[in-house]
């Protein structure tokens, strides 16, 4: 159990880092545990920074920044205590414990006081065991290049490309910015001039969405080539493009660590009846995470599974749920980490079975179509079936099982989320599911079903202003249907949309903010659960 | 007069209620009515009731080209008893509305004048017979490939005799020197040996081999064939009708992309007698040039047809033979039509054939690089970039095009070559496979490029046109012919040396005397004759320039 | 031996009708049959025909005359063959005359009855765009000029049977079923339109102004619902942008068909010349992918209209086409493969060209005579090179669209060659000659 941990330390310029000196020159000891890195400002430390550390094997991080009011740069010290508020919480449901994060004011003179936090904090993390944590942040790439790519250029029909560009004239992103092209990429690749796609931006871009591959006449899976192809190209390239910093897909990777014990529950609302064991399993997804991660946006994600969990519990389920759900891992797949999605899938996998369900049901999309196509792809058949929550609620609905008990009278827009519509293929269930409920008006933007479009980002990639442009034109359609709600499956759509609608928009305001929520949330409100 | 709205095609352009009302003026025009559609049933019955109410005897008709309609209409006064030579055509459409969409009044005044020209002429018209002749049920079949072995084979299994000419010593043309017929991918020279096999024992085909047609003089029904064999042999065949299957030459591109200058150049066609033999060795990389000398702005401008799917059908043989060989196929438009050959462009796909499109615009360069390879520079149109294959083996997809000698065929059968060089058929959607000269079909590659079985539906769809003179027995004949009168003959022999059908000779008073049945009614010995003695029937000098003087607005006498 | 004289033609388009003729001028007879009420099949709903821009109906017309008045020809339209039976030489068929519940040797097609008819429903010729009446006759220049009641929108009101002066309104017909003896058949059952809703990328159904080229060619047709007059259905207006989309079904591995209907990149051709001379401000772009011009005089034609008539060709299917709900203009978003971009442009009316199918009904055909058919519903022939018209059934042949994708020269030159194969296997069967 002796063990010495590693301390990364961040310190700040003008405070601390002076602070640690002065114990150098006054010669005070420490223990020799920790190791510095200078930052102008405490406000500069990146949660990323902090959660790649944890990542790589520090067993403890220690921020330092100068006093409240002292900061060389008016309020820095205040963000890194906001921001550091928030790793902790990541960390507390990881269950790494949120007290390998410290943050401590330490000023030029206080020289004693950094010895003093430094000793005290070694002691604490002594007492605690070692991070569990020692991956390689970047997964290793195959060595056989060539035969990767014929493998998937033959899985995915590249080669029966016609080159007749409706790809491209299908193409949200294609739409906004002509240099890209999914045609011109995959001519690239039969002609054999793939390394100039590997080393570029062009295999970051792709939605994901499919519509290209549902109006393909050659059936050419290009977001799957995309995918296979994404193992083999450039991470730094990938670093560059990724959003919020890498740090849910840091989360995600993460989770596939076997020691890792999650406190996940917490969201659960008083009284929510659950089991270690029932025929149906609740699986959640990550939103306690991105309720931490985009607390600023103020989506109140947590409803979601609230919702979901009190429906449930009014028809007379009590769901089963896995008090260490691991991320399904579908953002590891799509960027090209398909060793950490291995990982994910075979413990999720093997968790589920524990519990006996037969059943599986997700409010999230991705989850949705990761478990019950892509676990399936690697892993043979499941012993479960995997539903949508907007499957399980039609159903109930057919059963007589679920009533709304609230009239809800207002014009509603669905949004069909690119996995749960064009890649699964589930565009009614969710429409039933919204216009049984009394008051309520369905309406349908033009692009619907098979032709919606994307909210614009996918894995959290390449979020530029060609997405914005995306996310702006798709909000305006919704809202020029007249609707007063935007309704949608996806958690991951409230979020990219509100975050472009949190910015400065290029258009009018008024033509495109809407108000989302939930498709649970508002099931939930007709059956007046909330 | 029926004057005919032709739907809007002349009632849109055209007043033609007005021209209808400038019909009854004319002289002897003792009725006129407009009709939607003159050609429809509706339209057939009006005239028809309208000869037998008015007691019509001579028909007038204004609507379209006679071209199209001026047999239904003949037959149509035939059945309703008026001669149908006692009918005339009033062209408004084609001559007046359709060409002057944009001058109605114009197009109204011009109207009536045809009108009134044809009025002329049909004052002066007078009843015709045709003469009927007999059709000998036997034919001529000139070219021994797939489609005249085929024509010949069906023909004489319906019980008629033919004559197969042939100028190669064996049969079999083009079929002699392929490999693989796509899409069935059965030996050429299986087919080719089954065909020849059934037609050997044919007691009704009589095979003559390195023979070729030297005249040919008659008519449908009455051919008089002469053919000479290499060694000088002669024939004379008599025949009902004849079929040209004479097939196509390939094209060879000297000058192009190093043809001739470079050995590992070498043809489309040459590679499939390669691959024929055995004797491809393993290239490294093959590279394959479509629309090579074909598509161009100027001179050939057609499309070959057959081109890329021999392309495909050769990438896939030499992908078969040597799997670690590169094929590159450069194209325009890949041609890969009808029920099943898009599927070979996707098999190709499958084994690694890469396409590359290149725009008639910028065509590929060809420049020898080292060790003897060469480097094929061309500007990917769909990529927008320069792309340089190195290849050492460079086949050039060519066009098929018309042989040498048809120019000569041509002419002694009488029948049109079409601007790009092959035999051009009486009408390019409802006649495919006749020409316009009664009782000659063509079929095949003569006609248009074609593949094998493309040639097979059209050699047994020549044998059913051509079947159907020789199963009457008999035919009536053109009554627009000439007649002498031999009281103003003077036995010049002029017209005897013009007519170009051989129709008028001198007889043994030396007065011209014409064959009616040989005379193409033609006009130039009528229009040559000095003492005027000539008269063309149907097309008569006081016809014509009673029309010319309507023309003008003369009155008419 | 009447029985090896007579032939069977199942279908009454071209080809059915120019084997017909064949034959029936060598002086077989012939049973031509026909399921709609009239003969002319396809040909009778074009305007033009590429590449000689002849009027359609006018070079059709002289051919459907000549199979009415053919006194070797009998007409059985509104028909079905429902039974064959037998061999080569003498086949036994059965064949059901709907009816039409009109006296066909009275009516003399005058139309007076249909001015009288209360009832208006979509037209099938005019591709639903047009209108008929419940007692019709499918096209001006139908052959048989009969009229015919649509028993489904019916009324059975009457009037027609009070105006009729001829007494030839008999709506106590009942279907009639004829028995045939004949020594050959052929099959020449033509094509129909691929469902292009299945391609909902597209709008059509959703917009108004996006049609389908056969619906398109009516619009065109002096015969069509507007005379000819190009306008748009929604609002009447004269279009300034017409845009073609080619391969819309066809050429595909999913969500259509695999092969090329072979006619569509030169019948788009032959209509984007229509429009430039119907209205030489309006703009057309055809949007296709490979531009097949394999058959006599395609290239030429295609670059006359490229040239002489500015029609503006683009390498692209585009990805989707939508409407401006607000004026019925539409949008295509496309990549210009040539010019690497991805752009929009608007139309004013976008035709699509559907693949060309065989017929479903073809597999009923195939099950009463004994046919093969491939995975899309062509009958297969013989072999497929050196038999083409043959089929696995001895004195049966098939020629024309539903043996393959061709065009109109190609598929009177194959009805000819049925005709030929019809009329060689009966004289072989016979044990003499035909003729």
């Amino acid at each position: 159990m002796a063990y010495e941990p590693k301390i990364v330390a961040f310190l700040c310029n003008w405070c601390s880092y002076a602070g640690a000196d002065l114990a150098g020159t006054s010669r005070i000891s420490y223990p020799p545990n920790v190791r510095a890195i200078r930052v102008m400002c405490s406000g500069r430390v990146d949660p990323a920074f902090v959660i790649t550390a944890f990542e790589t094997g520090a067993d403890g991080v220690l921020v330092t920044g100068c006093h409240p009011g002292d900061c060389h740069y008016v309020s820095g010290n205040l963000k890194a205590e906001k921001r550091m508020k928030n790793v902790r919480k990541l960390l507390g449901l990881l269950g790494l414990g949120p007290e390998r994060l410290r943050l401590e004011w330490v000023s030029t003179s206080e020289g004693g006081k950094f010895a003093e936090v430094v000793t005290d904090f070694t002691e604490q993390l002594r007492k605690m065991a070692p991070n569990p944590l020692k991956a390689e942040v970047n997964p290793r790439a195959p060595k056989n290049t060539k035969d990767v790519i014929s493998k998937a250029v033959k899985k995915t029909n590249v080669q029966y490309c016609l080159e007749c560009g409706k790809c491209s004239g299908s193409c949200p992103i294609s739409k906004v910015n002509d240099a890209y092209s999914p045609r011109r990429t995959v001519e690239r690749f039969l002609l054999g001039f793939g390394d100039r796609v590997l080393s570029g931006t062009d295999l970051w871009t792709c939605l994901t969405c499919f519509t290209c591959t549902e109006r393909c006449p050659s059936d050419v899976r290009y977001p799957e080539f995309v995918r296979a192809c994404r193992r083999l190209a450039s991470r730094e390239v990938m670093e560059e493009l990724c959003a919020h910093r890498g740090i849910p897909i840091a989360l995600s990777r993460i989770m596939t660590n076997p020691s890792i014990k999650q406190e996940r529950m917490a969201w659960l609302p008083n009284g929510a009846e659950f089991s270690q064991r029932d025929d149906l399993l609740y699986f959640v997804g990550c939103l306690p995470y991105f309720d931490v991660v985009f607390e600023d946006f103020n989506l109140e994600l947590l409803k979601i599974p609230q919702s979901v969990v009190k429906i449930l519990n009014k028809v007379g389920i009590k769901p089963a749920m896995l008090s260490n759900e691991k991320c399904c891992g579908h953002d590891l797949l799509w960027t090209g980490d398909l060793e950490n999605f291995e990982r994910l899938a075979r413990t999720n996998v093997a968790e589920i079975k524990e519990t006996g369900a037969t059943r599986v049901v997700t409010a999230c999309p991705e989850c949705y179509r990761t478990l019950k196509k892509d676990y399936t792809e690697l892993l043979g058949s499941l012993d479960f079936e995997v539903l949508h929550i907007s499957e399980l609620l039609s159903e109930l609905i057919d059963k007589g099982e679920l009533k709304y008990d609230v009239k809800l009278p207002m014009k509603v827009v669905y949004q069909d989320s690119c996995r749960l519509g064009r890649h699964m293929g589930v565009y009614e269930p969710p429409r039933k599911t919204i216009a049984e409920i009394p008051g309520i008006e369905l309406m349908e933007m033009g692009r619907n079903r098979e032709n919606a479009v994307c909210c614009g980002v996918n894995a959290w990639l390449s979020c530029n202003k060609y997405s914005k442009a995306v996310q702006i034109d798709r909000l305006m359609e919704a809202k020029a249907t007249g609707a007063d709600l935007l309704v949608t499956a996806c958690p991951k759509c409230q979020i990219h949309w509100k975050c472009v609608t949190s910015e400065k928009l290029p258009v009018n305001p008024e033509e495109v903010t809407m108000e989302m929520r939930d498709l649970s949330v508002l099931v939930a409100e007709a059956m007046h659960l909330t | 007069m029926f004057i005919c709205h032709c739907g809007i095609n002349i009632g849109g352009v055209v007043n033609v209620p007005e021209v209808v009302k400038y019909a009854m003026t004319l002289p002897n025009v003792v009725y006129s009515e407009d009709n939607l559609y003159t050609c429809s049933s509706e339209g057939l019955s009006k005239i028809k009731e309208g000869i037998g109410k008015y007691n019509l005897n001579r028909v007038i008709v204004a609507s379209c080209t006679p071209r199209t309609h001026e047999p239904l209409f003949r037959a149509t006064c035939e059945e309703a008893g008026v001669n149908r030579y006692l009918f005339e055509m009033a062209n408004i459409r084609e001559h007046c509305s359709w060409a002057h969409m944009h001058e109605p009044e114009k197009a109204t005044e011009k109207a009536k004048d045809i009108v009134r020209m044809a009025v002329a002429k049909a004052r002066l018209l007078k009843p015709q017979e045709e003469p009927e002749i007999e059709v000998v049920p036997s034919a001529l079949v000139i070219g021994g490939g797939i489609s005249g072995m085929t024509a010949a084979l069906c023909l004489a299994d319906q019980g008629f005799k033919v004559y197969l000419v042939e100028k190669e010593p064996e049969l079999g043309g083009m079929l002699r020197h392929l490999h693989k017929l796509y899409p069935t991918m059965v030996d050429a020279s299986e087919g080719l040996n089954n065909i020849v096999e059934a037609l050997k024992p044919n007691k009704n085909i009589e095979v003559w081999a390195s023979t070729v047609v030297k005249q040919v003089k008659g008519f449908i029904g009455n051919f008089d064939v002469s053919v000479q064999r290499k060694n000088g042999e002669t024939a004379n065949f008599r025949v009902g009708t004849i079929i040209v299957a004479t097939g196509a030459d390939v094209f060879e591109p000297v000058g192009m992309y190093g043809y001739k200058k470079y050995d590992n150049v070498i043809t489309q066609f040459k590679l499939e007698q390669l691959l024929k033999g055995g004797q491809l060795e393993k290239p490294e990389r093959v590279v394959m040039i479509q629309c090579t000398g074909a598509r161009e702005e100027k001179g050939r401008t057609y499309c070959s047809r057959i081109c890329c799917m021999t392309a495909l059908k050769n990438a896939l043989l030499v992908k078969e033979l040597y799997p670690e060989t590169d094929v590159y196929i450069l194209f325009r438009d890949l041609q890969t039509y009808g029920r099943e050959y898009e599927e070979w462009h996707r098999m190709a796909q499958d084994r690694g054939v890469k396409f590359v499109t290149y725009a008639l615009e910028k065509p590929p360069e060809v420049v020898a690089g080292h060790d003897g390879k060469l480097t094929v520079d061309v500007y990917h149109a769909l990529l927008g970039e320069q792309v340089q294959i190195e290849s050492n083996l460079l086949v050039l997809s060519t066009p098929l095009v018309q042989h040498e000698d048809a120019k000569e065929l041509s002419q002694t059968l009488k029948v049109p070559l079409g601007p790009d060089g092959f035999f051009f058929e009486a009408h390019v959607k409802l006649r495919p496979i006749d020409f316009a000269t009664d009782g000659i079909f063509v079929c095949g590659t003569a006609h248009s490029p074609k593949d094998t079985a493309e040639s097979v539906s059209q050699a047994l769809g020549v044998a059913s046109r051509a079947a159907i003179p020789m199963a009457v027995k008999r035919l009536r004949t053109e009554a627009i012919t000439a007649i002498v009168d031999e009281s103003l003959c003077s036995g010049c022999g002029t017209c005897v040396k013009i007519c170009p059908y051989g129709a008028i000779q001198k007889d043994e008073k030396g007065v011209a005397r014409v064959t009616a049945v040989v005379c193409k009614g033609c006009g130039t010995c009528g229009a040559s004759c000095p003492e005027k003695a000539i008269t063309m029937r149907h097309f008569t000098d006081e016809q014509v320039i009673a029309q010319a003087l309507a023309a003008l607005g003369r009155a008419v006498a | 031996m009447e029985a090896s004289k007579s032939v069977l033609v199942i279908g009454g388009g071209i080809a059915g009708m120019q084997a017909s003729l064949d034959l029936a001028s060598r002086g077989l007879k012939v049973y031509l049959a026909e399921r709609t009420p009239s003969i002319g099949g396809r040909m009778a709903q074009l305007d033009k025909t590429f590449p000689t821009m002849d009027c359609s109906i006018c070079i059709l017309a002289p051919k459907m005359i000549e199979c009415f008045r053919h006194p070797n020809i009998t007409l059985l339209t509104y028909s079905e063959v429902q039974e064959v039976s037998g061999s080569a030489g003498n086949f036994t068929v059965k064949i059901l005359k709907k009816p039409r519940f009109i006296n066909e040797e009275r009516c003399t097609g005058c139309g007076v009855c249909a001015q009288h008819c209360p009832v208006e429903v979509p037209n099938e010729f005019d591709m639903g765009i047009g209108v008929r009446k419940a007692i019709y006759v499918p096209f001006p220049q139908a052959v048989p000029l009969k009229y015919t009641i649509d028993e489904e929108h019916c009324l059975k009101c009457r009037l027609c049977q009070r105006t009729c002066l001829a007494e030839a309104v008999d709506l106590d017909q009942k279907p009639e079923v004829v028995h045939l003896n004949v020594g050959a058949i052929v099959v020449a059952t033509g094509f129909e339109l691929f469902d292009v809703q299945r391609r909902s990328e597209y709008g059509y159904g959703k917009y108004q102004n996006v049609l389908i080229s056969l619906e398109f060619e009516r619009l065109l047709s002096a015969s069509g619902p507007t005379g000819g007059h190009l306008l748009r259905l929604s609002d009447g207006r004269i279009p300034q942008r017409i845009a073609f989309i080619q391969c819309v079904g066809s050429r595909s591995l999913k969500g259509g068909v695999s092969f090329c209907s072979s006619a569509c990149c030169m019948y788009a051709t032959k209509e984007a010349i229509l429009i430039r001379e119907h209205e030489p401000e309006c703009e057309v772009y055809i949007f296709y992918n490979e531009l097949k011009v394999f058959g006599k005089g395609f290239q030429d034609f295609v670059t006359r209209a490229q040239n002489y008539w500015g029609v503006k060709y683009v390498r692209a299917l585009p990805g989707e086409v939508v409407e401006d709900s607000k004026t019925g203009d539409l949008t295509l978003w496309y990549e210009d493969t040539r010019e690497n971009v991805t752009k929009s442009i608007k139309a004013d009316i976008v035709v699509l060209c559907p693949a060309l199918v065989p017929r479903a009904a073809n597999k009923e055909v195939g099950v009463i005579l004994g046919l093969d058919l491939d995975e899309h519903g062509f009958f297969k022939p013989k072999d497929t090179i050196f038999a083409p018209v043959d089929t696995k059934v001895p004195g049966v042949f098939v020629c024309g669209y539903c043996q393959s994708p061709k065009d109109i020269p190609e598929s009177v030159a194959q009805a000819s060659a049925a005709a030929a194969r019809a009329a060689e296997v009966m004289a072989l069967s016979a044990g003499k000659e035909v003729y």
